[in-house]
């Protein structure tokens, strides 16, 4: 099949600057957890679950400025379509688990939990392209869920590029194939709090590449804030009842 | 199996495909996606509502609606688009593409893939249909279109399935038609070649037809109907009751397996031009090429096909044939004499086991290592078990006479057989209603099939190019024979040029915004010239030099800047790199550019302003590079010098103007550097070109000369090779691991055993080294004859021969080491000079362009797996313009000869035991002398190993020919009655 047609179609249907199906749902795991979330980006499945701000087991992990941020990330062996029994240590991982905490200390308010702990476990289901932007989506929700107080959302899509053409959010078939540019943007500002381009882009092309990728974000942090908002509109509403 | 359609807020639908793949045994599910939308417009122009759903893509451009509002009508006066079945593109192609016919036609996306996976090169040309616009094609994306994706029924296979979806589109065309059409009625014809999906079409209220049904209510059908390829054409039978069988070919799994544990080996076949019976295949692990011998081993291959091949046991090991077998020698429709019909029986029984294999293997091995002791020409033999990809295209040839029976009236189609002009094919079976009209015509075949218990390939004829021997027909074949694409280039190719056409002027550089045009150096002040081949109108070059007070000079060569017109991913710049070269024939030039980029707005014409892109050395008295700076510029040539006038101009110490002067310096400095690179070790090879002089009035080709050079040929080659090197190591400095560059191997030792052993034994004490290039070169020198000049460039011309091509490739796929240029002895090199006819040299200004910051590279030039592509055609190109210009002169010479009968002296270059090879110097022809034309066959007796024949001649004298013999020779040309060929005919005196 052509990964992308003369006649601008993608090898899934989609038109060059069209996201994937998009799923959220927030406060999945209640009676668990702090927070919880549960994302689909197309076949890309993720859940979070926050646990925290909390007392750290071990007295040094206690930063006295500010809170420590602990990612944990699981992949599950089912989420590809070959059987893969994936370790902790692998390289890609302990990579993907740094850039996201990274991510999130600069996002999350964490000076106002100095000498906590809070602690985010990232569940991969499914895997068809996009797992970071998917897993960056799904701590979003999950810590406004635990209610940690962050500047603003922080919204992730990927965008790649096929000869001249920048695709928006791309899915694993299109992901093996192209280099592809991770961003996160905070709120509805054009900055970025997380970039992870693999393997490369032209310079001179990397800004139109860049600028679908943000009208993506976006579109995202809009979909996540009218699930925030329904799903506030229920607590409150049985808060009154 | 197919999920549930789901309605998202974007107004796209989502589903899934599922669906499960076997992999090692296992079983896997796979799950993905798949959009379906309403925005997919039918591409009509007399579609009134389309229009409105269209979006942009990410250039904001909007589809363009290609197929016509009035189409062609059917004889019963149907205005019509074609939906065409897969099943039709894969076999009739050629159709596809005839000018003739299918216009309008709608290629539903299931069939897209469908030919994508059966074949990925005829996807290729359909997809260049589609672009190219000329025949309105499209594409229907149907699979993501809501309106006609259809889910797979529980029991329905996949291709009842697709079979189904394409019927969808077109009765979805049919409806959208009648509704939304304007004032002329369209209908919609499915054309498709298998009788049960015909019916339930018909069923479906679709007008489903037969290639043949179709054809029949065309106006001009009758034509077309031979044109139907033979393997879809129902009910015709090629099949003779007696034919010879040949072995079936090994199964996939079987081919993989034994490539897999090294007992079957791949490689392309190269059959020997002088036995066509014989054929020889390269493969990794030996050293020597295997040996395949007779039809049976061959079992259906054709020249060039890649092949998987098995050795044979030991007992049939052999030499190479001595002897020469022709297809065109041997009746052409009697059997065809194998040499080794002995083979047939016991082709596969020898060897049994992979066990048995292995060790034959190892044999082998051994035999091609060693290159002494007695076996030393013993070479392992193979034959031919599997076929990776076939090599067929298109096939000039004629029919043969002897296969039309006289007392055919009828219209009835016979089938007949093709003798292709290239003669390491063998002949092709046809049927046609027009056998007797096409006697004495150069056609146009394709190959179909060549199934196992057919004797002959089968295959179809496509057109006709005229009478032999006309000289549009004799190029147009050579053309076609050599793959050189020579259409005019097609419209949106031409959009591509800039909108003023012969008008456009260099802008003004002072006042303008435009960042590039600043970056332009103006060089205007420069007294630059050009100097080329009389009435040369594509100027690629042109040279300055003035001298600098320090006592050293300025050189500057400035190249014709085609990359300002060629911007990279236009169709201009794809077809150019699909052409990857000008072909010149003697009467004709096939441009790789536009001509009016080409011989205007590129060339870089005498008094007039033009962009260039320039090399500018200070170079001193020794010719030593001091400095060297690249850039874009403007210059204005003074003048456009032939060869010949230039060096009249040097030479005549009256002139003693600026730019004589200048001439002079650059003279001065090319002598030095020719110097140099001699002394590095380049060598002076030797091929015999020869020059066609055409009457000027008549056209007629009227004298053969040998080219000679002077020493301005000289001045302009050393400075390009200059300029070559420089950019070279500039581009390879900044893209190290995607520069274009060219490189040239150092032969194997040995290419050139056969050359150095028929020196010792006929001129004892010479020997060709093969150290280094240097030793090569100094041996050559070495290597006279006191009583004949000419030997030594007639070794020159033989060792040419044994010397590896040169190659374009990317600076990634090789060490450093290895890139250097045997021939011209430097470490690095490329082709930068000549953008207007090459187009190595278009990637290279472009990577220049780059690498001194003027523009950004282009991306396909920075990706390894895109240059890779573009190296390995541009090779292909390269070589097979070689040939076209060869096999033109060829043609030319033979016209000459024709008329200019005469003895000439010769040399003997080759030997066999039942002929000679003779190269006449005067024409650079070489000929074959058969032995019943040398004298009587049964008293021959062929030495192998003094390379030396010995028989009685028809005089009844008793001679010895031998290899380096000087002969004097009758050379007349005579035409070949069943191939059509004209070849120089040879007779010894
Ligand atoms: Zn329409």
């Amino acid at each position: 099949m052509e990964l992308y047609s003369p006649e601008g179609l993608r090898i899934d249907g989609r038109r060059w600057n069209e996201i994937r199906n998009f799923e959220c749902r927030i406060n999945t795991h209640p009676n668990s957890s702090d927070g919880s979330s549960y994302i689909e980006q197309g076949n890309t499945k993720v859940i979070c679950v926050v646990q925290g701000p909390m007392e750290p087991a071990l007295r040094s992990q206690a930063n006295s400025n500010e809170a420590t941020l602990e990612v944990n990330l699981s992949v599950a062996n089912f989420s590809t379509t070959e059987r893969k029994k994936r370790s902790k240590s692998e390289k890609r991982m302990v990579q993907l688990k740094t850039t996201l905490e990274r991510t999130f200390q600069q996002s999350v308010m964490c000076n106002l939990y100095p000498r906590t702990l809070i602690r985010i476990d990232l569940h991969v289901l499914s895997q068809d392209g996009g797992m970071l932007a998917a897993c960056t989506n799904a701590m979003t929700l999950a810590l406004i869920d635990a209610g940690v107080s962050m500047y603003d959302y922080v919204a992730a899509m990927t965008a790649g590029l096929h000869d001249q053409t920048p695709l928006l959010d791309m899915n694993g078939l299109e992901e093996n194939d192209m280099s592809t540019l991770t961003i996160g943007v905070i709120g509805k500002s054009e900055k970025l709090s997380l970039l992870m381009l693999e393997d490369k882009i032209p310079l001179d092309r990397l800004e139109s590449v860049l600028a679908i990728a943000i009208a993506g974000s976006h579109k995202i942090r809009d979909l996540m804030d009218s699930e925030v908002r329904r799903h506030g509109n229920i607590r409150s509403s049985k808060l009154a009842s | 199996m197919i999920g549930n359609r789901k309605r998202l807020s974007s107004g796209l639908s989502v589903t899934s495909k599922v669906f499960v793949r076997s992999r090692n045994g296992g079983a896997q599910k796979i799950v993905r996606e798949h959009y379906l939308r309403d925005d997919i417009p039918c591409y009509s122009k007399a579609c009134k509502v389309c229009h409105d759903i269209i979006k942009t893509d990410a250039a904001g451009e909007l589809p363009r609606f290609i197929l016509s509002e009035n189409p062609s009508k059917t004889k019963s006066g149907l205005r019509h688009y074609i939906v065409v079945d897969t099943n039709i593109i894969l076999h009739a192609i050629d159709l596809l593409e005839n000018v003739s016919c299918f216009y309008d036609v709608i290629v539903p996306q299931t069939v897209l893939e469908e030919v994508k996976n059966r074949s990925f090169p005829i996807y290729q040309r359909l997809r260049g249909l589609v672009k190219s616009e000329d025949k309105r094609f499209i594409v229907f994306h149907n699979e993501y279109a809501e309106a006609t994706y259809i889910t797979r029924n529980k029991n329905e296979s996949i291709n009842d399935r697709n079979d189904r979806a394409i019927r969808k589109v077109a009765s979805w065309f049919g409806t959208h038609m009648k509704t939304n059409h304007s004032e002329n009625d369209i209908g919609i014809i499915f054309i498709c070649n298998d009788a049960d999906n015909r019916q339930k079409a018909r069923a479906e209220k679709i007008d489903a037809r037969s290639l043949v049904e179709y054809f029949d209510d065309l106006p001009n059908g009758e034509d077309l109907r031979d044109l139907i390829p033979s393997d879809i054409n129902s009910g015709v039978d090629f099949h003779n009751e007696n034919e010879a069988s040949f072995p079936e070919y090994y199964s996939n799994s079987r081919i993989m397996a034994g490539v897999k544990n090294g007992t079957l080996y791949q490689g392309m076949l190269n059959i020997s031009s002088y036995n066509f019976l014989q054929g020889t295949v390269q493969v990794p692990a030996f050293r020597k090429p295997l040996l395949i011998v007779g039809s049976q081993n061959l079992n259906r291959a054709f020249n060039s096909d890649s092949v998987i091949v098995e050795l044979l046991p030991k007992d049939k090991w052999r030499e190479p044939s001595t002897t020469i077998v022709e297809e065109s020698n041997i009746g052409s429709n009697d059997n065809a004499n194998d040499e080794d019909e002995e083979d047939v029986g016991s082709a596969g029984s020898g060897v049994v086991s992979d066990k048995e294999r292995i060790l034959l293997a190892q044999e082998a091995l051994k035999a091609t290592s060693s290159s002494a002791g007695v076996q030393k020409r013993l070479q392992p033999t193979a034959r031919v078990v599997g076929i990776m990809r076939r090599s067929w295209r298109y096939y000039v040839g004629q029919i043969a006479p002897s296969s039309v029976s006289s007392d055919d009236t009828g219209n009835a189609s016979k089938s007949c057989f093709v003798i292709l002009m290239d003669k390491v094919l063998p002949k092709i079976r046809i049927r046609t209603r027009k056998a007797k009209e096409f006697l004495g015509q150069r056609i146009v075949v394709v190959v179909d099939s060549w199934p196992a218990d057919s004797r002959y390939p089968n295959g179809h004829f496509v057109r006709t190019l005229g009478e032999i021997e006309s000289a549009e027909a004799e190029t147009e074949a050579l053309l076609l024979e050599h793959d050189v694409e020579y259409r005019p280039f097609s419209k949106n190719v031409l959009d591509c040029l800039p909108e003023e056409g012969d008008n456009w002027v260099v802008p003004d550089l002072v006042n303008t915004d435009d960042p590039k045009l600043k970056k332009r150096v103006d060089l205007r002040d420069k007294l630059v010239c050009s100097i080329d081949p009389p009435n040369c109108v594509d100027i690629d070059d042109a040279l300055h030099a003035k001298p600098l007070p320090n006592g050293n000079y300025e050189v500057g060569v400035h190249i014709a800047d085609v990359t300002h017109f060629v911007k990279p991913n236009t169709a201009l710049d794809q077809e150019g790199a699909s052409r990857g070269t000008s072909v010149y024939l003697v009467d004709k030039r096939i441009d790789m550019l536009p001509m009016l980029l080409g011989t205007n707005l590129c060339s870089l014409k005498p008094y007039v302003d033009r962009f260039a892109f320039s090399v500018i050395w200070e170079l001193d008295d020794n010719a030593n590079i001091v400095k060297v700076e690249y850039m874009k510029s403007v210059i204005k040539s003074r003048e456009a010098f032939s060869y010949e006038r230039a060096q009249t101009r040097i030479d005549d110490k009256s002139q003693t103007d600026e730019l004589t002067e200048s001439m002079r310096i650059l003279l001065k400095l090319s002598k030095k550097l020719k110097q140099q690179r001699l002394d590095a070790g380049a060598l002076n090879l030797a091929s015999p070109e020869v020059k066609v002089h055409m009457d000027s009035e008549t056209s007629d080709p009227n004298e053969v000369e040998i080219k000679k050079l002077l020493e301005t040929n000289s001045l302009v080659e050393e400075f390009m090779l200059l300029a070559n090197i420089s950019v070279a190591r500039k581009i390879y400095d900044s893209y190290p691991q995607t520069a274009m560059l060219r490189r040239h191997a150092p032969p194997p030792a040995t290419n050139f055993e056969q050359l150095n052993d028929m020196l010792s034994v006929r001129k004892p004490g010479l020997s060709i080294s093969l150290e280094s290039s240097r030793a090569l070169a100094d041996s050559l020198d070495r290597c006279e004859d006191p009583q004949d000049p000419y030997f030594n460039t007639l070794l020159r011309i033989m060792s040419t021969r044994c010397m590896m091509a040169a190659e374009y490739f990317s600076s990634g796929s090789y060490g450093y080491p290895e890139f250097r240029h045997y021939g011209l002895a430097v470490d690095i090199y490329t082709h930068f000079t000549s953008p207007i006819r090459r187009y190595c040299d278009v990637v290279a200004h472009r990577q220049l362009a780059g690498a001194i910051g003027y523009e950004n590279l282009d991306l396909s030039h920075r990706d390894k797996n895109k240059m890779e592509t573009i190296v390995k055609n541009i090779n292909r190109r390269h070589r097979s313009a070689q040939f076209a210009g060869r096999a033109s002169i060829e043609y030319y010479v033979g016209q000459v000869m024709k008329n200019n009968e005469a003895e000439h002296e010769g040399y003997v270059i080759k030997c066999f035991n039942n002929g000679i090879v003779v190269l006449v110097p005067k024409f650079g022809i070489e000929g074959l002398i058969k032995l019943e034309m040398l004298g009587d066959v049964n008293t021959a007796i062929y030495d192998e190993d003094k390379y030396e024949l010995k028989f009685t001649d028809l005089q009844g004298k008793e001679r010895r020919v031998a290899v380096f013999d000087k002969v004097n020779v009758d050379v007349k040309s005579v035409k070949d009655e069943v191939s059509g060929n004209r070849k120089a005919q040879l007779l010894l005196r």
